[in-house]
């Protein structure tokens, strides 16, 4: 049995696609994500996508018996210095916005949660061409 | 680290062109690959074979025609397009566009490419 703390560790990416409350992507990630950081590995970038935006909504708010993902992303993120970063077409389609988007676009609130970022769909090709593995957790669709 | 420059990616879309907007964000992703220089092929299988059925009028439900968004694929850098020729038949797509290649999209197919990403 290898000794997992000695072995080549292999740089990860993150693409989270499904939406908390509708899919388990984001719970499954997360679950992915915590092993990973447990067992020493290099997380490059986890990166939000499509309904996976909703994610990182500081309006989420779930009913006390069920898990905040938003809250258990924002722990584990900022337990490790992530900063999971929001496709910024796909946030604005979908209403969810930084301070510095509801300025341009002169909207009423800005919405997105701490310890998130919005960036391009660029960041996500930096991660493809850079990263050793890119996993996709998608809603089930 | 992988060698970047080697990399051929094929983005593969599997939903249809209108009615679910993961398409359309595949496709962005294809676009944004080629913006950066990265080789990317595109696949269209299962429903998404719809996106390449001719005469597409996206008006009359108040949506973008998105199959034009298509046709500039070639201009954007996307290197090929291929679509599965099973699927075709089954949606009745007769006649794809002729810049679309028709393949069998078994694993052999995709073992030509470094990475399939279906988003």
């Amino acid at each position: 049995m290898p000794d997992i703390s000695t072995t080549s560790k292999p740089g990860y990416s993150l693409v989270i696609t499904g939406a908390p409350y509708v899919s388990q992507a984001p719970a499954t990630a997360h679950a992915f994500c915590q092993t990973l950081l447990e067992t020493g590995h290099k997380i490059d970038l986890v990166f939000l996508y499509g309904d996976g935006v909703h994610l990182a909504s500081a309006l989420n708010t779930p009913p006390s018996d069920e898990t905040d993902w938003t809250s258990r992303w924002q722990a584990l993120a900022g337990e490790h210095q992530i900063t999971p970063v929001v496709c910024i077409a796909s946030a604005l389609r979908r209403g969810l916005l930084n301070d510095e988007e509801a300025r341009r676009y002169e909207k009423p609130a800005a919405n997105l949660a701490n310890g998130f970022a919005i960036a391009g769909l660029g960041e996500w090709v930096q991660a493809v061409t850079s990263s050793d593995r890119v996993v996709y957790f998608h809603g089930g669709a | 680290m992988s060698d970047a420059t080697t990399k051929t990616l094929l983005i593969v879309i599997d939903s249809p062109p209108y009615g679910d907007w993961r398409g359309r964000e595949a496709l962005d992703m294809a676009f944004s690959l080629a913006a950066f220089d990265q080789p990317v092929a595109l696949l269209f299988r299962g429903e998404g074979v719809n996106w390449l059925r001719p005469g597409q009028d996206g008006a009359s439900i108040n949506q973008k025609t998105v199959s034009r968004n298509l046709g500039a694929a070639r201009m954007f850098g996307v290197s090929e397009l291929f679509a599965d020729t099973a699927s075709l038949a089954r949606f009745g797509v007769e006649r794809p566009q002729p810049e679309v290649e028709p393949v069998v999209a078994d694993a052999a197919f995709y073992t030509r490419f470094q990475e399939v990403i279906q988003p």
